[in-house]
């Protein structure tokens, strides 16, 4: 399934898809191992991408991320509360990853004939 | 320092957002190192949040909190603009500006403009804060929690008041013994002053906002607020345009007076001094605008009981 007709999917699309380093796209990858609370995205971010998300980043794209139903929260521990991805997460990550996965091996297929050619 | 710093910062997220992810963000900043980084990135959340609201915490608010919401919002602007307009009206009071304005029109006519429109959002701003200040008042004889809210901006004010007529003292005083205008002396009074009036208006902001949302207020004096509040606003967006006519009409009628040296403490033109009023004004316009929407617009959703 690539989204169908779903509205939140091609806006949750859209809005990760803005930029690679995009912290919306940083968290729902570091959620695609599991849920998560807030500091365990922070250091997760930080070991995948060497990215370190600042706390008004990282809650504004939670807080995105959440009304567009691509992720979704469970119950509190104490005062932190985990996150997990929603199917409508996991099918926008992966298409998105898909996407620059496609970028990425055109990008360097033409890096290799134009080093070749030079 | 920082730490404590950041933790205030999440005071500037909205309402609704602080009630959704407010102990989380003040968990997260417990375990992570806290910089001037930290501060700037929870600062551009705050703006950010305030400017694209979350649609999915529209519900986090009921509409008597929103409406206190606006009400503080609107109050919380008005004491800024009232501090740009007040520089505004300083840097305009000299004889060379009335002389300037006995020739030309305009200058005369938006000067006027911006005195009446003035104390329209004056009053205004009375009117809606008076049926509060009495809820409040009587609640506070009630419940000793609200006491301290109630009477932190009563006792600012006195503060501010008596450290006023301390400086005009003193300055009608050196006025008298004939010293010169302008010494290093002035400006640190009138700088600490001004220090103080920010202060001032801070505490008078922050324990007023505390206080509104402490006690309990009727559907009509909520209402009551939000239609003042929506008047202060239509006057301090045509306060701030009416400056910028004045400011115009100055620079076209009277250039040499726009580039005099009579700014704050006389370390601006009178066009820079313009400028920076003129955002201020136009900035803490936007915002109460914006505020003022939000709290019609959970009124027209859900109307207040």
């Amino acid at each position: 399934m690539r989204g169908g007709a779903n509205p939140d999917y091609y806006y949750g699309m859209r809005y990760i898809g803005e930029r690679s380093t995009d912290p919306g796209l940083l968290v729902l990858a570091s959620l695609a191992g599991g849920p998560k609370h807030g500091y365990a995205i922070t250091t997760d971010v930080e070991e995948l991408a060497g990215v370190r998300l600042g706390p008004g980043t990282l809650y504004g794209a939670l807080a995105r991320l959440e009304e567009r139903g691509l992720i979704e929260s469970l119950p509190a521990e104490d005062r932190r509360r985990p996150y997990r991805l929603t199917a409508a997460g996991a099918t926008a990550l992966s298409e998105q990853l898909r996407a620059m996965e496609r970028i990425a091996r055109s990008g360097l297929a033409r890096l290799r004939v134009a080093g070749a050619t030079r | 320092m920082t730490r404590r710093a950041a933790r205030f910062t999440i005071n500037l997220y909205p309402l609704a957002f602080r009630r959704r992810y407010g102990d989380e963000l003040s968990a997260l900043l417990d375990q992570t190192p806290v910089g001037v980084h930290t501060l700037f990135d929870l600062l551009l959340g705050a703006l950010d949040a305030h400017l694209r609201p979350y649609e999915g915490l529209t519900g986090a608010l009921s509409v008597g909190e929103r409406l206190r919401a606006s009400a503080s919002g609107v109050l919380a602007c008005w004491v800024v603009f009232a501090a740009a307009g007040f520089g505004f009206a300083k840097a305009t009071e000299d004889p060379p500006y009335s002389a300037a304005g006995d020739s030309h029109g305009l200058l005369a006519a938006a000067h006027v403009g911006v005195e009446v429109l003035a104390v329209v959002a004056s009053l205004a701003v009375a009117a809606g804060a008076l049926p509060l200040i009495l809820a409040a008042l009587g609640h506070a004889r009630r419940d000793r929690r609200v006491r301290g809210p109630v009477a932190l901006p009563v006792l600012a004010v006195a503060v501010y008041a008596g450290l006023t007529a301390l400086i005009a003292l003193i300055a009608r005083s050196q006025s008298a013994q004939h010293a010169p205008h302008g010494t290093t002396g002035a400006h640190l009074a009138g700088i600490a002053w001004a220090l103080a009036g920010a202060a001032c208006g801070t505490v008078c902001v922050l324990a007023s906002r505390r206080a509104l949302f402490a006690i309990p207020a009727s559907g009509k004096r909520l209402l009551c607020a939000l239609v003042t509040g929506t008047v202060v606003t239509v006057a301090m967006v045509a306060i701030a345009l009416t400056a910028a006519a004045y400011a115009i009409a100055l620079q076209v009628d009277a250039p040499r007076l726009a580039a005099s040296p009579n700014g704050p403490f006389g370390f601006a033109s009178t066009n820079l001094a313009f400028a920076a009023q003129l955002i201020v004004m136009l900035v803490t316009g936007s915002l109460a605008t914006l505020t003022t929407y939000r709290g019609w617009r959970a009124l027209v959703r859900e109307p207040a009981t």
